[in-house]
């Protein structure tokens, strides 16, 4: 706990000279920092946020038509959940990918990034040989195909 | 409210006694003697409360851009752009955090939100600027661009959204109807840095990397004026109200009139500056730039009033709330920090406490940083 302290009046006969000395030394030094209630709340690790709950987000978020856009997030996650199912059976297929340019290529699936930005693959067939391991950029692959 | 407290000697010397704490205090002289001094609160007169900035964490990587929204029935709220790719929403007057817009797959170079918060819009390295839902978090528009964007605004209405980035083009998207093309203002010979509406949304104001800033009219698509500098304009703020240009290049903070671009006044900092904000009320600015510093300066005299350490790495950018109560910066460091205008004033998550509170056992304060005790 620490105070700014002046002396408003001082008796007469005080040893005054120190008083002043000290106090001097207290106000230079001791600023109370302000105090605070919490720290600012910091992002929750497996959410995006966007609390649902939350009064603003039950306020504007018009719920018309909630029916039709859980079908429309049912179909999408049974979509997502294909996707990642097909991209784990991929994995040590020979999988031929069509890129841009009309290029073809043949290649063994190893396993994508968390983003899908780009695929790790083996024995790469290209028209320069065959490429022992690879990174194949997804935004440059429009289709690929295997064998199940 | 912060505290100036006055001590007057009671006249009598009494020892070790406590009398009524906390109205009286022991202060031990060098002379042996206890002297007791009775200690009265006197009302706000100097800031004697050291700043105490509230680091929001989340990010991990540098924080390039922040934007407030305005005032809304649900307080005010903030949104960052992060090298990470993920800009983040927080509550404006507390830095909680809200939500993450999850979607772009390169560096967030900008950020903005609309007046009511109800929508985001990013500038990614990824080349698109994305429109996000702010209430709900979904992505609601994806705009192509041929190169990195940099920099996002919306018109007063949130019907259009202005982009500038690396292909040097400023373009103007009708949110109404995404699929159209948007007007294309071409004109600048580098990349864009910052485009802001101006003059009630009737023209544009661009800084680029040519070193200039040039006025557009959004009808004709003409440069109505350029001003030139000697080195890449850092940062820009447009303030509506009183239509002033905030500009930073080089250690300069400018202020300049937003309708004829000529200088008003100028000041320089110690360090390289690289964004500055004025308050609301155009009393004082704020600055930061590669010393790690946040400066402020009294707009009126142009004297340096404070300056306060807390980053870890250059501020990248820094703005006042709506309500000019307290300022964010964002830094290389990967935080944000938000820090009081009026320091000790109870506000957000700060709050003044006054002695008895500190010795009371009913005290609400949590979190008290430690204070500096020098022998």
């Amino acid at each position: 706990m620490t105070f700014i302290l002046k002396i408003h009046a001082l008796p007469v006969g005080c040893s005054d000279a120190l008083a002043l000395n000290e106090q001097a030394v207290y106000r230079s030094s001791m600023k109370t920092p302000v105090s605070v209630l919490r720290l600012p709340r910091g992002p929750e690790p497996n959410s995006r946020g966007f609390d649902p709950s939350s009064p603003r987000f039950i306020a504007l978020c018009c719920s018309s038509s909630s029916s039709s856009d859980e079908e429309e997030q049912r179909l999408r996650s049974e979509l997502r959940q294909r996707f990642l199912w097909t991209l784990s059976v991929m994995r040590d297929k020979l999988v031929q990918f069509d890129m841009h340019e009309r290029v073809r290529v043949r290649a063994r699936f190893g396993a994508s990034d968390i983003d899908v930005l780009r695929f790790q693959v083996s024995d790469l067939e290209t028209p320069l040989g065959v490429q022992r391991e690879a990174l194949l950029r997804c935004q440059d692959v429009l289709s690929c195909s295997f064998e199940l | 409210m912060a505290l100036h407290l006055v001590a007057q000697h009671c006249s009598w010397e009494c020892g070790s006694e406590l009398h009524n704490p906390p109205r009286h205090v022991i202060w031990p002289q060098s002379t042996g003697v206890c002297r007791c001094f009775a200690v009265f609160a006197r009302s706000p007169v100097s800031m004697a409360m050291r700043q105490t900035p509230l680091t929001c964490s989340g990010h991990t990587r540098p924080v390039v851009d922040l934007a407030f929204s305005g005032i809304t029935p649900y307080g005010y709220f903030l949104i960052s752009a992060c090298k990470d790719g993920k800009p983040m929403l927080r509550q404006g007057d507390t830095g909680d955090w809200i939500g993450t817009f999850l979607g772009h797959k390169g560096a967030v170079w900008g950020a903005t939100l609309n007046k009511e918060a109800t929508k985001a819009a990013t500038a990614a390295a990824d080349f698109t600027a994305k429109v996000w839902d702010a209430v709900t978090g979904d992505e609601v528009l994806t705009l192509a661009h041929k190169h990195i964007v940099k920099s996002v605004n919306f018109t007063e209405d949130s019907n259009y959204l202005l982009t500038g980035g690396n292909d040097k083009v400023l373009r103007i998207y009708d949110l109404s109807k995404p699929e159209a093309e948007p007007l294309e203002i071409a004109g600048h010979t580098s990349a864009i840095k910052k485009a802001l509406w101006c003059n009630n949304d009737q023209q544009i104001l661009s800084a680029s990397e040519d070193k200039t800033i040039r006025l557009w009219d959004k009808n004709t698509k003409e440069a109505v004026k350029t001003l030139s500098f000697d080195a890449s304009v850092s940062s820009m703020e447009y303030i509506p109200d009183g239509e002033i240009l905030v500009i930073t290049y080089g250690r300069t903070i400018a202020f300049h009139n937003a309708q004829s671009l000529d200088l008003i006044k100028a000041v320089d900092a110690p360090a390289s500056i690289h964004s500055a904000s004025l308050h609301p009320d155009k009393d004082f600015f704020v600055a930061g730039g590669d010393d790690f510093k946040l400066y402020k300066y009294d707009y009126t005299t142009k004297e340096e009033m404070e300056s306060y350490k807390g980053h870890f790495g250059p501020i990248h950018c820094v703005r006042f709330s709506p309500d000019g109560e307290l300022y964010a910066s964002g830094s290389e460091d990967g935080t944000l920090r938000l820090w009081q205008t009026a320091v000790g004033k109870t506000y957000g998550l700060w709050k003044c406490v006054l002695p008895e509170e500190l010795t009371s056992e009913n005290s609400e304060v949590l979190y008290c940083p430690p204070a500096e005790i020098k022998a």
